[in-house]
């Protein structure tokens, strides 16, 4: 096994609270990220045309990740400064890239069940809520390793709670929409390989108000 | 390093170095005026680059221009604003017997400014990302005013906290400088060496507490530090000033609008006169949802 690999299994250890290094956690989201976005791709095989979707994809969730994390970073980092909580950055940093390396090292691991379903089920309504639910899954066990790394830090200082919040909020609002310009991640069978979907400049938040609104009469 | 100066003088006042109790009771505030006055001019422009990214998707009449306008409007909407609301603040402060000097007090609010500014222009990559992504001009507008209160409201947190300081600051010298005038006339060697056991108890005391409501190790700018507050005139005097001050920000705001620039317009450096920033946002609110 490489040995960033190897590594990978430092952030599931709940005892050793030693990280990978700062170098390797990038490489990690790049690499499992990359090995789910693979498998998400794969919905219409990968013959011809289709191959181009199995790229896409495999590009798109580590940039999901990263790009979300590097915009939200600097804003948190003032809140960090102005909480007096500067002097502990580092760790917070080191603590939230592990949390994304930790979240495609569990999408990875989830990543045979998607391919079983893609091979049982037909429906694309059905494959894209599949993967919602990895998602989902993935998100919410990624926060065990968050709190894991943030838990000695909010024992240290009890503002690192609020700040822990507060990134969530922030990562949550921006990734959200980081995930609806990417689309799409799995490719309707119906319409053309592309990187973006043509017209799909939108605003997530807009369409669910719209959605919400045309589901309440309005 | 010397482009590195006025960065670094900014990062003190975020970390709370320049308003930690050592660093306050030299003089009102040790910042260089010039050099943040540089950085939040600096901010400013980036914040507006970010925002005008909105404009640069869009494709209506001269919307070039807005990139320029942008820039320059949103350094220009704080120190306007500052500008409008400061001579007031000075002549009340003076009026209920507070002890800021002109320049004390411009550099403890152009500090706030920078704190805000901070605030504002670490927000401006998120901005700008919304910006390229969505095509919706009222979710934009939404997005910005929320972006600007927040950093408004951490700015003036910062003012009416290391206000909070100075008050206890002073407090302490009060008490120190009243044990002063009690022991020096000190004659009966009985009498005296009673009171002074007792003073050096109450002085000890004192220090300790000033101690315990200062932790600086850990305490951030923003952190609350309990202790008793002096003139609390001069508190609500700032309290007002921080209401007029946001109203007035918010109303110029809208006096130099546009500032990301209506994709069913053409470009213009202002628009006409009417209306008001409160009924804007409004009814930009209504329009997001119909």
């Amino acid at each position: 096994m490489p040995a960033y690999l190897q590594q990978a299994d430092r952030l599931l250890r709940p005892r050793e609270l030693s990280l990978p290094t700062l170098q390797t956690l990038p490489l990690l989201v790049l690499i499992l990220g990359g090995w789910y976005g693979t498998v998400m791709g794969s919905y219409g095989g990968f013959g011809g045309e289709r191959l181009w979707q199995v790229l896409y994809s495999a590009t798109k969730v580590p940039l999901l990740l990263l790009a979300t994390f590097s915009i939200s970073l600097p804003s948190f980092f003032v809140l960090n400064t102005l909480a007096g909580l500067r002097a502990d950055f580092g760790r917070v940093f080191s603590a939230l890239l592990a949390t994304q390396a930790g979240m495609t090292l569990i999408l990875a691991a989830l990543s045979p069940y998607t391919a079983l379903w893609y091979l049982s089920f037909e429906s694309y309504t059905q494959a894209i809520l599949f993967n919602g639910v990895m998602f989902g899954i993935a998100s919410f066990a990624a926060q065990f390793i968050l709190l894991k790394f943030y838990n000695p830090l909010i024992r240290e200082n009890k503002l690192h709670r609020l700040m822990l919040v507060l990134w969530l909020v922030l990562y949550a609002f921006v990734g959200i929409q980081m995930g609806w310009v990417l689309r799409p991640f799995i490719g309707s069978p119906d319409e053309a390989i592309e990187f973006f979907r043509e017209n799909s400049w939108g605003n997530a938040y807009e369409r669910v108000f719209q959605i919400f609104l045309r589901s309440i009469g309005q | 390093m010397k482009i590195l100066g006025p960065l670094r003088e900014l990062d003190q006042i975020l970390r709370g170095e320049k308003t930690k109790p050592e660093s306050l009771r030299r003089a009102s505030l040790e910042i260089s005026l010039g050099q943040i006055l540089g950085m939040i001019v600096f901010l400013g422009l980036l914040y507006g680059l970010c925002m005008s990214v909105f404009s640069m998707t869009q494709d209506y009449p001269g919307h070039e221009w807005q990139i320029i306008a942008s820039m320059v409007k949103v350094p220009a909407l704080f120190l306007l604003t500052l500008l409008i609301t400061f001579p007031s603040l000075y002549v009340f402060n003076a009026l209920v017997g507070s002890r800021f000097e002109v320049v004390e007090l411009l550099r403890l609010l152009i500090a706030s400014l920078g704190v805000a500014l901070s605030m504002l222009g670490s927000l401006g990559l998120i901005v700008a990302f919304f910006s390229v992504s969505t095509t919706s001009y009222s979710f934009m507008i939404l997005l910005n005013v929320f972006v600007f209160s927040v950093s408004g409201f951490l700015g003036l947190k910062f003012l009416l906290q290391t206000l909070h300081r100075m008050s206890l600051l002073t407090e302490q010298e009060e008490t120190e400088s009243s044990i002063k005038e009690t022991t020096s006339p000190v004659h009966s060697p009985t009498e005296g060496g009673f009171v002074e056991i007792e003073i050096v108890e109450e002085s000890s005391k004192a220090s300790s507490n000033m101690a315990s409501n200062f932790s600086p190790k850990e305490a951030g700018p923003l952190a609350q530090l309990y202790g008793p507050v002096l003139s609390g005139e001069v508190k609500t005097v700032f309290r007002c000033w921080i209401v007029v001050f946001g109203l007035v920000g918010a109303q110029m705001s809208w006096i130099l609008r546009p500032f990301i620039g209506d994709p069913n317009s053409e470009f213009a450096w202002f628009r006409p006169r009417g209306s008001s920033f409160f009924e804007a946002v409004y009814h930009t609110f209504l329009n997001l949802f119909s």
